[in-house]
C-alpha cells in the first residue's frame, strides 16, 4: 500500500477482503487467516520493542524506550502487508494460465511460453516422481526411515531417475514440435479474450484514478508523519478526495462483479 | 554463451550494487516500490536478450523441464523440513548449460514453484536470487569444475539467497530500519540459510559429479546450447 494512514489502510483491507470474497467465497482465504492473524500480531507485538525511534515514551523496557510511535508504525505495517497478501491472493486466483499468457505473449512470447510449459511439465512430473517413489518403495529405498543422510540420498535418486527419464521425453515432445513446425512462423497463441471498445474505456478510467491516487500520495495526502513525532491523524479535503479516488479503484471489481450478480439473480 | 555476452552481464550486476547501496545511503521514499521496478528491469533484460537469440525448440524444452524440476524438487523433500535441492538443480543447470540457460531456469522456477505455493511480494526477490544464481554459477563455471570448490559455492549461495530473500523485509520499511531490527531479521532467518547451505554442500558432494555427466552427455549428444 502506498497510503499509511489508519482509515486508507483498514478501508483498503476490507475491500481487498470483499474482493477476495467474490472470487471463490474465501476457499483460498482461509488458508491463509492463521498465517495473516499470527504474522500481523507478531509484528505489532515486536516492533515496539526492536525499534526504539520516536519521540513519545510509553514505558521503558529493560533501560530501552518502548515508543507510540513504534507502536503505530508496527500496526500500519502489520495492515500494509497483510494487505500486499491479500492482494496477491487475488492475483494468484485470477491470474491463471490462460490469462498469464494473455499478458505476456505480447512483449515477452517465448518466455511466456517458456513459463507456460513449465507449469505443464509440473503435474507430469509430479506423476513420474510418484511412480518412481512407487518402485523405490518395494526396492525397500525410503525417505521416511534412516539417517539424514540416506533419506536424502534416497530422495535425491528418485530426482535423478525422474531426471534422465524426463530429459529424454523432453527431447521427443521437441522434435514433435518441430515436425509440426513450431519456430517457422511468427509465433500465434489462442487467447479466448479480447478488449471491447468498453474495456478500454474503463481502463482509462482506471488509470486515471490511479494517477490521481499516485499524485495525491505524492503530495503527501493520504499519509501520516510517523517518526520522529506522530503527526496528525487528521482528514482535510483533499485527503477525501485522494481517499474517494482510491475506494473507487480498489472496489471496481466488487462493482463489476455485484451487478453481474445482481443481473443475474432478477 | 558466447563471450563477449560476460561483460554487460557483469556490468549489470555491479550497477545493481550501486542502485541499492544508494537506496541505502540517501533518503528517499518508496523503496519497496522502486527495488521491485529495478528487480523487473533486471530480469526484463534476460527475458528480451532470450527473446531475440536463435534458440533451438529442443534447448527451450529442456530448459522448461529443467525449471519444471528445480520446482517440483522439494516435494519429494516435503517431508525433511528446511532441505529442498532446488537450488542444486539450478546451479548444475548453470554449470552445464552456461550462465543464461541458468538465469533462466532459476528465474522460471521460482515463478512455476510460487504458482503452486503462492505468489507474493517475495515473487521478483526469489527470480532475482534464484536467477542469479545459476548466472553465477555459469559464469564461474570455469572455476568450479572441482567439487570440493561447488560445495564451498553452494555453502555460500544458502546464505546469499537467504540475504537477498530478507531485503525484501528490510527494503518494504526502511524508514523504521533500526540495527536491532536488521540484526533480529538476520538472526531468526539463521538457522533456516544454514539448513539450506549444508543441504546445498551435502547434495552437491555426493551428486553433483553424477548430474554434470548426465546433462553433459545431453548437451553433446543433442548438441543442445
Amino acid at each position: 500500500m502506498y497510503f499509511n494512514h489508519p482509515l486508507f489502510l483498514i478501508t483498503a483491507l476490507l475491500i481487498l477482503v470483499f474482493v477476495n470474497l467474490s472470487h471463490d467465497g474465501g476457499k483460498a482465504l482461509k488458508k491463509w487467516v492463521l498465517v495473516l492473524i499470527l504474522m500481523s500480531v507478531l509484528i505489532i507485538l515486536l516492533n515496539p520493542f526492536l525499534v526504539s525511534r520516536g519521540t513519545t515514551i510509553l514505558f521503558y523496557f529493560r533501560g530501552k524506550q518502548v515508543t507510540l510511535e513504534a507502536t503505530i508504525y508496527g500496526m500500519t505495517m502489520a495492515l500494509f502487508i497483510v494487505n500486499v497478501l491479500i492482494l496477491s491472493i487475488s492475483f494468484h486466483l485470477i491470474l491463471n494460465g490462460n490469462r498469464f499468457l494473455y499478458i505476456f505473449s505480447k512483449f515477452l512470447p517465448r518466455t511466456a511460453f517458456l513459463v507456460m510449459m513449465a507449469i505443464r511439465f509440473v503435474p507430469l512430473l509430479k506423476r513420474r516422481l510418484d511412480e518412481i517413489s512407487d518402485v523405490h518403495h518395494i526396492r525397500g529405498l525410503s525417505m521416511r526411515e534412516g539417517n539424514m543422510k540416506n533419506r536424502m540420498t534416497n530422495g535425491m535418486l528418485r530426482l535423478q531417475t525422474g531426471l534422465t527419464w524426463s530429459l529424454e521425453e523432453a527431447i521427443q515432445t521437441a522434435d514433435s514440435m518441430k515436425a509440426r513446425g513450431y519456430g517457422l512462423g511468427k509465433k500465434t497463441s489462442y487467447i479466448p479474450y479480447y478488449m471491447k471498445k468498453r474495456d478500454w474505456v474503463w481502463l482509462m478510467i482506471l488509470c486515471f484514478l490511479f494517477a490521481l491516487c499516485i499524485a495525491g500520495g505524492a503530495l503527501g495526502y493520504g499519509k501520516i508523519v510517523i517518526y520522529p513525532v506522530l503527526g496528525t491523524l487528521q482528514f482535510f479535503g483533499i485527503d477525501w478526495t485522494v481517499f474517494g479516488c482510491m475506494v473507487l479503484l480498489m472496489a471496481f471489481p466488487l462493482w463489476v462483479e455485484g451487478r453481474e450478480t445482481l443481473r443475474w439473480r432478477f | 554463451m558466447q563471450k563477449r555476452g560476460t561483460f554487460p552481464l557483469l556490468a549489470l550486476i555491479l550497477l545493481f550494487v550501486v542502485l541499492c547501496l544508494s537506496f541505502i545511503l540517501f533518503p528517499y521514499q518508496h523503496y519497496f516500490i522502486i527495488s521491485v521496478v529495478i528487480i523487473g528491469l533486471f530480469l526484463l533484460l534476460f527475458f528480451k536478450r532470450f527473446e531475440r537469440k536463435k534458440v533451438k525448440t529442443r534447448e527451450i524444452v529442456i530448459l522448461a523441464m529443467l525449471a519444471a524440476l528445480a520446482a517440483i524438487a522439494r516435494v519429494p523433500f516435503a517431508g525433511i523440513p528446511s532441505v529442498q535441492p532446488t537450488s542444486f538443480v539450478i546451479i548444475t543447470a548453470g554449470l552445464v548449460f552456461g550462465a543464461e540457460s541458468g538465469f533462466l531456469v532459476g528465474a522460471v522456477a521460482a515463478i512455476v514453484s510460487n504458482i503452486f505455493l503462492g505468489q507474493g511480494p517475495w515473487t521478483p526477490w526469489q527470480m532475482f536470487s534464484w536467477g542469479t544464481m545459476g548466472l553465477s554459477a555459469g559464469l564461474l563455471r570455469s572455476l568450479l569444475s572441482k567439487v570440493w570448490v561447488q560445495c564451498i559455492f553452494g555453502f555460500a549461495w544458502g546464505f546469499l539467497f537467504g540475504w537477498i530473500m530478507n531485503l525484501w523485509i528490510i527494503v518494504s520499511n526502511i524508514e523504521n530500519i533500526s540495527w536491532e531490527f536488521v540484526i533480529g531479521i538476520y538472526a531468526s532467518s539463521f538457522t533456516h540459510d544454514l539448513s539450506h547451505a549444508i543441504s546445498n554442500v551435502v547434495f552437491i558432494a555426493i551428486f553433483s559429479a553424477r548430474w554434470v555427466k548426465i546433462l553433459d552427455r545431453f548437451k553433446r549428444k543433442y548438441g543442445l546450447l
